[in-house]
């Protein structure tokens, strides 16, 4: 359904989106993650027709909708999409319903089909009762489900969400995801969502793309990306909690636990958190760290110990009764799950 | 040695009136020490000229500075009287025109004091001695520009300024602005029986008063208004306006006779209308006085001396700044001016501030409901 | 600057705070643990605010009620005077309030939306010049257009276009249209800040959201952009409304020589010949005429409507483009630009030079500033530097100024500081009331209000008739809403927090605020008060009914030499009042440091 090739942009000497690629069919949840400045928002803009991209292509359903090597782009209006907006941006000079009916109303509906169709976005999002107030009067949540609403009325074939999240709070972002899908299925529309958080990526997509520097560091389902991630910016970004990687001088962990397995390569090799064990005394397959940090998860806890840059996460059964100033015997297991090269990429 | 310091105290006491006495009969020169050690005198004067009597007074009476402010009498007069309800003196002598209401709200109620100069009290009319002293006689009366009609003016009646040719052509500064100027307003009210006679030799019939309207001096004025009577903001915009040259018909204006004075030196080319039935405009006194709580009373009392000008026959530096044609000297010594009309010939009618005072106010109503 | 986040512990380091005292205060008297806190400093501050300025208002009020002044009421209202005396001026001053507030919001809403949402070349200069204008006093304006287009209805010197021959009409050498464009040329500058900032703060997510829904750029604008803002809109309709129906100079430099009054210059007509009480009616009613529309642009504003924008990751401001409109409409921004503020200056510049102001170019000579007393020139005046009465002037004047900087500043300081911290309560209402009272209040009915009440002495006090402190005094007053605006925004630098944490230590009031507060605030406080300062030097409406010959001003000089025909050294004094204006002002925003966003990106 959705195209992207060679996608590139440019901001006068600043490359915001270097060489980005990927296709996802119709009815994909596609999440572009990736911390801040890796060309996520600008890879949205391009695909709502805000932005040209400097090179590459951009085509809905077979249709090239942006070319940005001929320089012609399709006006946003005529692509079949809808957007929301971090900000929601709703107009507050007009009412919740107003908000809604103002696009159909460019869009040249008559008033009756007009006020059909908010009605029916207002109970899809279950705000009915706040069609006559005011954007300034309602809660943030609410104004978030008022976006969507003005999103969807136009009945999009592909919906576009920049970080719609962020401005709620905790508990409020774990019942909006949901509802967020609920509205997805609903509308069989094909979804683009850029987030910074890893766990809403993990939750919500049927593709990832996990993004870096302007480039893809792995497009892949989020199975995919926990089990054999491409990258080591890919192991570490990824996962509650992420891997665990340390660093391989000379067929040695850390430089100085030598370890036959690693036959005298250099990189990196990751362990999964559920990998490492917590020893009582240091050997010759421990690495000892300072205690950071332990926290209930799921019945089990992590345990988290820091020493210069390196950084393990392990998950134990019990909670073991550490404090601060402590040192924590993190167990290696015989062999890491994973290697990386220098450059960070997955080895053989 | 009690009884000799109560006889002395109670000597002292009647000198001190005495002495005060004394002070309205000092000479100049004897005034002329006591000024010293005041050491300055400041003036509200009416008219612009002061800048220069300030000049000649302080080359002839070094050490003592003389500080004149120049302000319209109505503005004087508002002035005056605020400062004195917040109980500040700031003038001590006081140069103003606008008689009726200087006698009612400044000297009746005790804010002015009268001074003669004992050295000219003799060469002065009574008339111009009291209730206060007069310095001269000043005008406001119908100038034209005689460049632009040079046989004559074109104004033989008064009533002429109300006919179309005129309309918008006939200047005047706002009276409620300026006091003279309702003085001259409430002149043509006081001789409306002159003013009727003038508009039957004009117009052949007996005028008929408009509805409301109860004097024939009240029509004029009615009459001026609605020829769109040009309103200035001083006698020097009337006095460009009219006198300057090069014009083809250019305006006439109510304004001072003796700004005929200026001519040469603004490129101006005004002359009084003279010969017109019933009369050209007013005469009037400027007057001087004290003011009653003056913080330097000899220095005050010198310069209204060399005010009224030396003994010589055109009345010295002093009086030079009025020394023109158009201002004639209230002192009966001074000779008139070369090219002056004597005073004697001059048409225009004397002001009598008593009548003037009782229906000012009105006529002063009547040029607001006019504007 | 430092800012420091509001921390959402504020307020309860507060009432912790307050616990601690009243446990300490159990103590001391008995009489403290009952008052509420800062009872005596709000109170004091209350007094002082009474004092300056509901007092003259009040004052100004009674006198028109006293049993000798009632007539003047009926002959104002109901008389066959009142058609000239009131209902005229009130009906010009209306045209000229309406007209002003339309022509600035247009002017100054063109500007404000190129500046800030199109491509227009050059936008920081432009950007700039059309703040300038409100520092050009408007009675320099005045003249400059009377220097200009003058003719010959009123005598005097002829304009500069009757001297090249053209023969101007009497309605646009004099009167309302002149006066109009004049006050227009003014305060438009006022619309622009306004609506400039009002629309840098419109979230370009709501126009690109309008984007997306395939609105056209017209619809755009008139569907989104202009709704929202609106209140900006009103905002600049309202404060150029009121500057205009409380502005003296123009009206009376243009309106008076074809009788074209004012509620503001006949109410100083009445007082400058004297009959005190029909002005003081006068007063009161512009008093309410201006106070009525203020009022009700406020409500058209407040409303069920918040237009506070969220803010959010709103992102790069995309800017309209103009396409083959750029050129054209570029022109046109930078021509009401020069027009209205190199123009003016230049011909005062000129025409301070030049002896007759229908030829401004030619025959220049500094006699006008530097000359000595020649009887042939402008008889007999000297030039302003060697006029001792205008040097005086000047002193009196950047005196004036800079005294009532300091004690504005201070009760802006002092108020604001109260009203920060006790937010609740009567007290605090009334203070917060009366600080903006002077808001309402034209400048000449401020001034007039001051003559009744201080003209005379009050019980054993004496009168300050004419005094300097009668001048200090009252444009302290005049100016307290712009001082405690001040004082507020330096206030909210320093958060309360930090004040708090010296209460903690016992610090007392004076010492916290001589300590804390005015170290971290003293950049803002220059800044206010040079703005203080320009505001009194340049004004003429306060002040004209002050004056007197002893307390001389520059401005009201200047308009004395214009009214009295000496117009070089009316334009000459004005540019010497222009000079300290401009450079005070532009000393201040560099202060402020002032961060104009839209000119940015």
């Amino acid at each position: 359904m959705i195209q992207i090739e060679s996608l590139h942009k440019q901001f006068g000497s600043y490359e915001a989106v270097q060489g980005v690629s990927l296709s996802v069919p119709k009815g994909a949840f596609l999440v572009l993650v990736g911390p801040s400045g890796c060309g996520k928002s600008t890879i949205l803009r391009m695909l709502a027709g805000l932005e040209a991209p400097t090179s590459g292509t951009i085509a809905f359903g077979g249709k090239t909708v942006s070319d940005g090597g001929r320089g012609w782009v399709i006006e946003p209006s005529r692509r079949d999409a809808g957007l929301v907006f971090q900000s929601y941006a709703l107009w507050p000079h007009m009412t919740v319903a107003g908000n809604i009916d103002w696009p159909l109303k460019v869009a040249g509906l008559d008033r009756d089909k007009r006020r059909e169709r908010v009605g029916e976005v207002l109970d899809l999002l279950g705000i009915g009762q706040l069609a006559d107030r005011y954007p300034n009067e309602i809660s943030g949540g609410q104004q978030q489900r008022v976006a969507i609403a003005r999103m969807i009325a136009p009945k999009p074939g592909i919906l576009l969400f920049d970080e719609p999240l962020s401005n709620l709070d905790a508990k409020l972002r774990v019942e909006m995801r949901t509802e967020l899908l609920r509205v997805h299925r609903a509308t069989d529309a094909t979804s683009v969502y850029v987030t910074h958080d890893q766990v809403e990526a993990m939750t919500m997509a049927t593709h990832v793309a996990v993004m870096n520097g302007g480039r893809i560091e792995q497009f892949a389902s989020p199975g995919e990306l926990v089990v054999r991630p491409r990258t080591a910016f890919v192991a570490t970004f990824v996962g509650t909690p992420p891997a665990n990687l340390v660093p391989v001088v000379n067929g040695a962990y850390c430089g100085r636990l030598a370890d036959a397995a690693l036959a005298g390569r250099n990189g990196s090799a990751m362990f999964r958190p559920e990998e490492l064990t917590l020893a009582e005394k240091p050997s010759d397959r421990t690495l000892t760290l300072d205690y950071a940090e332990a926290s209930p998860m799921a019945g089990r806890v992590m345990v988290t110990g820091i020493r210069g840059d390196l950084r393990l996460t392990a998950i134990t059964d019990s909670l073991p009764s550490f404090s601060v100033g402590d040192e924590v015997h993190f167990q290696l297991p015989p062999a890491p799950s994973m290697f990386f090269t220098p450059e960070g990429v997955r080895a053989q | 040695m009690k009884r000799m310091m109560m006889i002395g105290a109670v000597v002292a006491a009647l000198a001190v009136p005495a002495m005060a006495q004394d002070v309205d009969t000092l000479s100049p020169e004897a005034l002329r020490t006591l000024a010293q050690k005041e050491g300055k005198v400041t003036v509200y004067s009416f008219t612009s000229r002061i800048a220069r009597v300030e000049k000649a007074f302080e080359e002839a009476y070094p050490g003592i500075d003389l500080i004149g402010f120049d302000m319209s009498s109505t503005e004087m007069i508002t002035r005056l009287r605020t400062e004195a309800a917040a109980g500040i003196t700031n003038a001590d002598v006081v140069y103003v025109s606008d008689a009726p209401v200087v006698l009612s709200e400044l000297l009746e109620t005790g804010l002015l004091k009268n001074y003669v100069p004992p050295r000219i009290a003799d060469k002065l009319d009574t008339a111009f001695k009291s209730p206060l002293l007069a310095q001269r006689l000043s005008t406001k009366v119908l100038m034209y520009n005689e460049a632009a009609y040079p046989n004559g003016a074109p104004i033989k009646n008064l009533w002429d300024l109300t006919t179309p040719e005129w309309k918008g052509k006939v200047l005047i500064v706002d009276p409620l602005q300026r006091g003279d100027y309702l003085d001259l307003m409430t002149e043509f009210v006081l001789r409306s029986d002159e003013m009727a006679k003038a508009y039957k030799a004009l117009f052949g019939k007996p005028i008929e008063l408009d509805d409301g309207v109860e004097t024939a001096g009240h029509q004029f004025i009615v009459d001026l208004f609605e020829n769109d009577l040009v309103l200035l903001a001083s006698t020097d915009d009337v006095n460009a306006a009219v006198g300057k040259l090069g014009q083809d018909q250019p305006p006439v204006g109510f304004t001072s006779y003796s700004d005929r004075r200026d001519n040469e030196d603004e490129g101006w080319a005004l002359q009084v209308v003279s010969d017109i039935v019933p009369s050209n405009g007013i005469v009037f006194p400027a007057l001087l006085a004290l003011t009653a709580d003056t913080k330097n009373p000899a220095a005050a009392r010198l310069a209204i001396d060399f005010l009224m000008g030396d003994d010589s026959e055109t009345g010295g530096p002093g009086y030079a700044p009025f020394y023109v044609a158009g201002d004639w000297a209230t002192r009966s010594d001074i000779k008139g001016h070369p090219d002056a009309i004597p005073l004697a010939d001059f048409k225009a009618w004397r002001v009598d501030p008593a009548a003037t005072e009782k229906i000012r106010k009105s006529v002063g109503d009547l040029v607001l409901q006019l504007q | 600057m430092i800012r420091v986040p509001p921390s959402p512990s504020g307020r309860g380091a507060s009432v912790l705070s307050d616990i601690l005292m009243s446990t300490q205060s159990r103590n001391r008297s008995f009489k403290d643990a009952f008052l509420s806190p800062g009872l005596g400093l709000k109170a004091a501050v209350l007094v002082l605010l009474t004092v300056l300025v509901a007092a003259p208002l009040l004052k100004v009020f009674g006198a028109t009620l006293a049993p000798g002044a009632w007539s003047a009421w009926s002959d104002v209202l109901a008389s066959n005077l009142s058609r000239n005396l009131f209902w005229l001026p009130l009906a010009n001053t209306m045209i000229l309030g309406a007209g002003v507030a339309t022509g600035c919001v247009l002017v100054g809403g063109f500007l404000a939306w190129l500046v800030v949402m199109t491509d227009v070349p050059f936008r920081r200069t432009i950007g700039l010049l059309a703040t300038l204008p409100f520092m050009i006093p408007s009675f320099a304006t005045a003249l400059a257009w009377g220097s200009l287009f003058r003719n010959a209805r009123v005598g005097g010197q002829i304009g500069f276009l009757e001297g090249l021959g053209f023969s101007v009409p009497d309605w646009l050498a004099w009167g309302m249209v002149p006066t109009l464009v004049v006050l227009i040329a003014h305060y438009y500058s006022l619309a622009f800040t306004v609506i400039a900032a009002a629309l840098a703060t419109v979230n370009s997510d709501l126009v690109e959201a309008a984007q997306m829904t395939g609105a056209g750029r017209r619809r755009i604008f008139l569907g989104i952009i202009l709704p929202v803002a609106l209140p900006a809109l009103v905002a600049g309709a309202s404060l150029t409304f009121a500057g205009a129906v409380s502005n003296f100079a123009a009206p009376a430099l243009l309106g008076l020589p074809v009788r074209m009054q004012t509620l503001a210059t006949r109410l100083y007509g009445m007082i400058e010949i004297g009959q005190a009480e029909r002005g003081y009616v006068l007063a009161i009613l512009l008093i309410l005429v201006s106070a009525f529309f203020l009022w009700a642009g406020n409500r058209v504003i407040s409303g069920r409507r918040s237009y506070a924008t969220i803010t959010g990751k709103g992102g790069r401001a995309k800017r309209f483009a103009l396409g083959t409109a750029r050129l054209p409409l570029f022109v046109a921004a930078l021509s009401i630009c020069v027009l209205t503020t190199v123009v003016p200056v230049a011909i005062l510049i000129a025409s301070s030079l030049a002896p007759s102001s229908s030829a401004l170019f030619s025959d220049w000579s500094l006699h006008y500033w530097i000359g000595a007393s020649d009887p042939a020139i402008a008889r007999g005046q000297a030039g302003i530097w060697n006029n001792p009465l205008i040097l005086s002037a000047t002193g009196v004047t950047v005196g004036l100024g800079v005294t009532v900087a300091f004690s504005a500043s201070l009760v802006g300081l002092l108020v604001a500081f109260v009203l920060a911290r006790f937010r609740s309560g009567f007290l605090s209402a009334a203070i917060n009331q009366i600080s903006f009272l002077p808001l309402l209040v034209p400048g000449i009915a401020f001034g007039a209000a001051y003559v009744a009440l201080l003209g005379a002495p009050i019980g054993p006090l004496p009168a300050l008739y004419g005094t300097f402190l009668l001048l200090v005094v009252a444009a302290t007053a005049y100016l307290v809403p712009f001082a405690v605006q001040t004082g507020r925004a330096v206030i909210q630098q320093v958060s309360g927090d930090l004040d708090e944490s010296a209460r903690m230590t016992g610090a007392g009031f004076l010492r916290r605020l001589l300590a804390i507060t005015v170290p971290l605030a003293i950049r803002g406080l220059s800044a206010g008060a040079l703005i203080v300062f320009v505001k009194i030097v340049r004004d003429l409406s306060l002040v004209v009914l002050l004056f007197t010959p002893t307390m001389p001003l520059l401005s009201v000089l200047a308009y004395r030499y214009a009214s009295d025909g000496f117009t070089q050294f009316a334009n000459a004094l004005t540019v010497v009042v222009l000079v300290i204006s401009v450079a005070a002002t532009l000393l201040a925003n560099r202060l402020q440091a002032k961060s104009q966003p839209w000119l940015q990106s």
